[in-house]
């Protein structure tokens, strides 16, 4: 049970009635069949739960370091941070610098500092969570947006309770990342191609990128943009709005 | 790294196991980890080896991993294919290039050997 809000992890009963044969005379073999990422989901369904109740959309930002998801944000609520409240819970390894940059907007956000570990989890979110509520405007915000630690490996395996990932690749990075990084785009609903201001001076053919993933994962939604020079920004910010409002409708 | 995190949850489940079935010293973990399931076999070894050594329980559990293979279907024709984990480029049977991965995403603790 939580102390801050009294929710209680989602938990189903297990059937223990193992499946028990004697290898040698003392020893007991036990067949379990239990998946390892059994405790992380059953709290982030627990949050997602919760985030629903509070009619929040909550957004998981996943990359590598530095493909510009922090400067999304600013811009994300440059632009319509007057008409849909944002909170942010920042991921990083160490440093208060993403929370200090987003809370200088004047928006409410918290630092998750990991320590060393590589990927943000389900209960890390939830305390995160409470913790935003405490901030001043943290308990009134219509968009959770979390960026997960620069990383485009481990976070893909964490379910936090989000109702869409977010996959950036900055054109810098180069187009193979789908192909590289499988994972995070099989796992995702949108894919960003950011920093697309760039295009003229790297070797990144958008075609290629936007390929390569929708043969990982067809379903993915795919937009293209530069958050700096505001072209092609709107689609992404429309795609927000559509998400708070279809929220407040349900 | 996150496999570090993933084998201290895995410790947990065997003490937990442990207590329920009155034993104090486990011989044998039996892991499935599906090749895409984000889990590098090597690290989750390393990491069961550094945190099973200070750990009386488990310190000298051996771990066996089953690596099971994924199968790629054809959105377009059905047809099955089964690799080690690597996507082929297309289907054997239509040429199709749009193929779905089904299951290889598990990290399953599947059987547990104690006394």
């Amino acid at each position: 049970m939580c102390d801050a809000c009294g929710c209680q992890p989602l938990t189903h009963d297990h059937d223990h009635g193992h499946e028990h044969s004697h290898a040698h005379d003392d020893s007991v073999v036990v067949d379990i069949n239990r998946s390892l990422f059994e405790a992380n989901d059953a709290m982030a369904r627990s949050n997602r739960v919760h985030f629903d109740e509070q009619r929040l959309v909550v957004l998981n930002l996943i990359s590598s370091p530095g493909s510009g998801k922090t400067t999304l944000l600013e811009h994300t609520i440059d632009r319509i941070g007057g008409e849909i409240k944002i909170g942010v819970i920042e991921g990083d390894i160490e440093t208060e610098r993403d929370a200090e940059r987003i809370r200088a907007k004047g928006v409410p956000a918290i630092q998750l500092t990991t320590g060393g570990a590589c990927h943000l989890d389900a209960s890390m979110i939830h305390r995160g969570y409470h913790q935003l509520q405490n901030e001043p405007g943290g308990d009134a915000i219509d968009l959770l947006v979390i960026e997960n630690v620069g990383n485009l490996v481990c976070p893909a395996t964490f379910d936090l309770g989000e109702h869409q990932r977010v996959v950036l690749v900055s054109v810098p990075e180069g187009p193979d990342k789908p192909a590289k990084y499988p994972k995070a785009f099989t796992s995702s609903q949108l894919f960003l191609i950011t920093k697309t201001d760039l295009l003229p001076y790297f070797d990144f053919e958008v075609a290629e990128a936007r390929k390569e993933a929708l043969s990982l994962n067809p379903s993915l939604q795919v937009m293209d943009f530069s958050a700096t020079t505001g072209e092609g920004f709107d689609v992404w910010l429309d795609y927000l709005r559509e998400l708070v409002r279809e929220k407040k409708a349900a | 790294m996150h496999e570090m995190s993933l084998v201290q949850g895995l410790l947990q489940q065997l003490h937990d196991l442990a207590g329920q079935h009155n034993t104090s010293r486990v011989l044998k973990v039996t892991m499935v980890i599906g090749p895409l399931s984000g889990v590098v076999v090597d690290s989750f070894k390393f990491g069961f080896d550094i945190l099973t050594k200070q750990d009386a329980l488990v310190k000298d559990a051996e771990l066996e991993i089953v690596i099971p293979e994924v199968g790629y279907r054809c959105s377009n024709c059905q047809n099955l294919q089964k690799t080690a984990g690597e996507r082929p480029r297309q289907c054997t049977a239509c040429g199709d290039t749009l193929l779905i991965a089904e299951e290889g995403n598990d990290l399953i603790l599947q059987q547990v050997e104690m006394e």
